[in-house]
């Protein structure tokens, strides 16, 4: 769109050339002066080295005291700073928050303020005053701010809440985590604060001038001392000492923040064919020294399980469930009505109010932590270490528990080879694509045979095909596995096609239990019948065992009739109503819109019952609006649901 | 298990804690305290504000940040959103020498006055080549100014630059279709959508002016700031109460500015330091 060198475009440049020269025009004096033999005669005169023979000789223990500080300021930060700010990511409280509002203070507070405060209060000890730590202490007020600060945002930034529970779930305990998967994915954050600390340290003058003693000047201070001796030559020389020892620190610095390019990713769809290999499943001969992978389930259950959270939400009603050994049921429900509470409850991250118990087989687990649950859990956002590879992620339950190499990779292999993701395994996370991140998300959690695996919509980010394509695969793997698994989705089809059981819930209660062919045929309520699939709904007066309605009238089955005659409610499934030709006593109709659909067509029917109603038909014929239909609705498919 | 984590994290929370406690909550307190244990007790604030010399301190010192601070914001926000926005061939050398004096400490850019406007300076011998008389800046107001443009504008540079990088360019080419022209975008679009970065990189800006002190150390000059001047009541006069009292203005002062900015443009000007 913009002309590339348009008045704006070069007056824009020229500003930002004129800065420029403003700023590096005055460093390339610098430079000249001290590497000339007469700075007011400039290059002319010759070039030499001996202005820094002669800084070396003033200043060198300057420059030694400079890193020492510089050095030491860096481990305070560190060690101080990286642990106080996870505490604070961790930990949302009013004494945390105060500290990260205490924390900005030292950028507002004049460093002169701050180095009279610490003369007023320490000056008396007069070893510490006379030291180097009394400069240093100056240092990490000043520069401590910028490490918390910095760790803290890449904490933000990694969401290190799921990575620290994937690898709760996998059996790491607290300081497990700490080390092997907060400070590897915070690297550059800690990185990044500790060459700002390095950098500030070695240029602080404001709190340092104050601070110094004879006996402790850094580099700044000796800066100073050379410029007041006003020779132009020696300042300029010990200036270019300064310039070379924060270049480096500086480049660092940009590469540490410039964004790494993503390598690009394309998202195979997995062969429809793609079951899991049993072979893999059922260890062969060879393998047999290895347990198995299949029949680790156990059998689980809930005991009025209810949960509120700080804030007052009620997440959940009292609760209870069972779960036989290596079924699979499916947790199926709106979004918001309490499903990811419930599996947290079930693998340790959430624990239920008082009263409520969580048993895995005969055994109480409800005050056992997630790391000693062994419960196999699948993220939503995969939680994925990014500082592992693939084969280190799928090892890591194992190493935790102290599994021995050679077992890990064999165990890793069999896994590999189960997903079908053989050829990733020594790829980094970052160059996954979606589906093969849940691959080697589900490979993790089922590699430490879980006694229970625990699935919260694994298959939500994933995009339609390839959702369909793992779910015949995760339905597969499930019943091969022979393993007890609860699967949340809202997603009914989901739900349908992968549950032994389904619970269907509403708002922080069960709606109902059963198979999906009872919930769908059986539905008890009408927020369940209304949730899965679509239901119709033919509102009328009974007379004389029909149902009268504005399109004709139906004869009723006794199960449905009712103890009188009166207005009554009664449901039924788009599949079970067909239509008819004319004359043959079905209720009459008008088409509002029809939906072709491949193998069906989807009708939109008025006048037949109040508020229209929706039926199936073949796919074959073809309808137009206004389209008078009669249609007939099969008496034992009518159901009578509670409000 | 929660209760040992919490124990635990309080753990690795509690050693910062501590530290900047002793070596900056109290020794800050222990200033206060000091301030109004000399003679005039704590008569010694209304002394700083009502004796001319310190007022008239005041004022030069606060002005000078002001104005540094407007010329910094325009000078920066227009190269930071240009650097921003164009690709072009020494794009990353420009950057990187417009940000090389991030680093320098005040000493350092005084010097770098010094050798731009001081008597042996480029300026001067520029302007005494061409019109026979040399002109001295580095050691006035002007000199001063330009000190603390020297200091500011990199960072204000790079924070803006950032800025500007996250800004959804789809509202200016909305603009753009609606048939906005570049001048009305600007305006319209993407000064407001910079505001909050302005704000926050202004009030750093000033609050790192208000404090500054190596530059004026090292240019000497006749017009004094305050961070001078707590200085010399503090190591020449020995007036520990004064310079206690004047250090905790100058806190007062930047330390508002910078919470004006954060209730205005939220909590961007942490992050921004
Ligand atoms: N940590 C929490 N604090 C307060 N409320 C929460 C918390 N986690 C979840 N909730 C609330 O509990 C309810 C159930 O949430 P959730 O179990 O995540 O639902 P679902 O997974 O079914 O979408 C929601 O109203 C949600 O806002
Ligand atoms: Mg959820």
């Amino acid at each position: 769109m913009k002309r590339r060198f348009s008045p704006a475009f070069t007056a824009q440049l020229g500003l930002t050339l004129a800065v420029c020269g403003f700023l590096i025009v005055p460093v390339v004096q610098s430079v000249v002066a001290g590497l000339t033999e007469n700075f007011m005669v400039g290059v002319k005169s010759g070039l030499t080295l001996r202005w820094f023979v002669k800084v070396w000789g003033l200043y060198r223990e300057t420059i030694a005291l400079s890193i020492l500080i510089g050095l030491a300021c860096l481990a305070c930060a560190l060690v101080l700073g990286v642990p106080a700010a996870y505490a604070m990511v961790k930990r949302q409280n009013r004494l945390t928050r105060l500290f990260e509002e205490l924390l900005v203070t030292p950028l507002a507070v004049p460093g002169l303020a701050i180095a009279l405060a610490l003369i007023v209060h320490y000056g008396a000890f007069t070893a510490f005053r006379r030291s180097w730590a009394f400069i240093l202490a100056g240092h990490v007020i000043f520069t401590l701010p910028f490490m918390v600060r910095s760790v803290i945002a890449i904490m933000h930034a990694i969401r290190l809440k799921d990575l620290e529970e994937g690898a709760a779930s996998l059996g790491a305990g607290f300081g497990r985590r700490f080390v092997q998967i907060v400070i590897p994915n915070a690297v550059p954050g800690i990185l990044a604060g500790a060459l700002m600390v390095f950098t500030l340290s070695i240029g602080e003058f404001n709190l340092t001038w104050m601070l110094h003693t004879p006996q402790t000047k850094t580099l700044p201070v000796g800066l100073a001392d050379s410029y007041a001796s006003m020779r132009l030559e020696i300042g300029s020389a010990y200036t270019i000492v300064f310039f070379l020892m924060i270049i480096p620190l500086l480049v660092a610095m940009q590469w540490v923040a410039k964004p790494r390019p993503r390598t690009f990713v394309m998202e195979a769809i997995a062969p429809a064919t793609a079951l899991p290999d049993r072979r893999a499943v059922f260890p062969s001969a060879a393998d047999r020294s290895d347990e198995p992978v299949t029949g680790s389930g156990t059998a689980l259950r809930l005991q009025g399980c209810a949960k509120t959270f700080a804030d007052g939400t009620r997440a959940l009603e009292p609760f209870d469930l069972s779960v036989e050994a290596g079924e699979t049921v499916v947790i199926l429900g709106p979004s918001g009505c309490g499903k990811t509470t419930l599996l947290r409850i079930i693998a340790g991250l959430e624990s239920p109010d008082p009263g409520g118990r969580v048993y895995f087989g005969g055994e109480d687990v409800t005050e056992v932590p997630i790391e000693r649950r062994n419960v196999g859990m699948v993220f939503q956002s995969y939680a994925l270490f990014p500082n592992m590879t693939v084969a280190e992620n799928i090892a890591y339950g194992l190493k935790v528990r102290g599994v021995d190499t050679a077992r890990r990779n064999r165990r890793v292999s069999q896994m590999l080879e189960m997903m079908k993701i053989g050829e990733l395994r020594n790829r980094p996370i970052e160059q996954l694509s979606g589906g093969q991140k849940q691959r080697v998300a589900l490979a993790r959690a089922i590699a430490i045979r879980p006694r229970v695996l625990l699935l919260d919509e694994p298959l939500t980010a994933l995009d339609a095909k390839l959702r369909d394509a793992l779910r015949v695969e995760i339905d597969g793997l499930l019943r091969s596995l022979g393993i007890t698994a609860i699967y949340v989705t809202h997603d009914q089809a989901e739900a349908m096609a992968l549950g032994d059981r389904i619970v269907v819930m509403n708002i922080a209660r069960v709606a109902q239990v059963g198979t999906p062919r009872e919930i769908y045929f059986a539905p008890r309520t009408r927020f369940v019948a209304e949730f899965i699939g679509t239901i119709n709904r033919l509102k009328g007066r009974v007379q004389g065992g029909r149902l009268i309605l504005p399109g004709g009238s139906l004869p009723l089955p006794e199960r449905v009739r009712g103890p009188a005659d009166g207005e009554i409610e009664l449901f039924f499934r788009p599949e079970h109503a067909r239509l008819v030709d004319p004359g043959q006593g079905g209720l009459q109709a008008t088409v509002a819109a029809s939906f072709f659909m491949g193998d069906r067509t989807r009708l939109l029917l008025e006048g037949a019952a109040e508020g229209g109603l929706t039926i199936e038909t073949a796919g074959n014929r073809c309808f137009r609006k206004g389209q008078r239909v009669e249609v007939v609705v099969e008496p034992d498919a009518l159901l009578r649901l509670d409000a | 298990m929660e209760n040992r984590n919490t124990l635990l994290l309080t753990a690795m929370f509690t050693p910062a804690l501590v530290v900047f406690t002793a070596f900056f909550l109290l020794p800050l307190a222990r200033l206060a305290v000091e301030s109004s244990l000399g003679p005039s007790g704590v008569g010694i604030y209304i002394a700083a504000i009502t004796t001319p010399r310190y007022l008239e301190t005041l004022g030069y010192t606060v002005f000078l940040s002001a104005s540094v601070t407007l010329v910094t914001l325009v000078v920066s926000g227009v190269s930071g959103v240009f650097l921003a926005r164009n690709e072009f061939r020494g794009r990353s050398l420009l950057v990187s020498l417009l940000t090389f004096p991030l680093a320098f400490p005040g000493v350092v850019v005084g010097f770098m006055i010094i050798l731009l406007a001081g008597r042996q300076g480029l300026i001067g011998d520029i302007t005494g080549c061409l019109f026979g008389a040399k002109v001295v800046l580095a050691y006035s107001m002007t000199g001063l100014f330009l000190g603390y443009l020297y200091f500011s504008i990199p960072r204000t540079i790079t924070t803006l630059m950032a800025s500007a990088e996250k800004l959804d360019r789809s509202l200016e080419e909305a603009a753009r279709s609606l048939g906005a022209s570049p001048w009305r975008v600007t305006r319209d679009v993407l000064i407001p959508a910079l505001v909050p970065g302005l704000i926050s990189s202004g009030a750093i800006c000033f609050a790192t002016s208000m404090g500054a002190f190596g530059t004026a150390f090292t240019l000497a000059t006749h017009i004094d700031v305050l961070p001078i001047v707590i200085y010399t009541e503090f190591t020449l006069m020995a007036n520990i109460a004064m310079a206690a009292a004047l250090s905790i203005f100058l806190g007062a002062i930047t330390w508002a500015a910078l919470s004006v900015a954060r209730a205005v443009a939220g909590n961007t000007v942490a992050a921004a330091g």
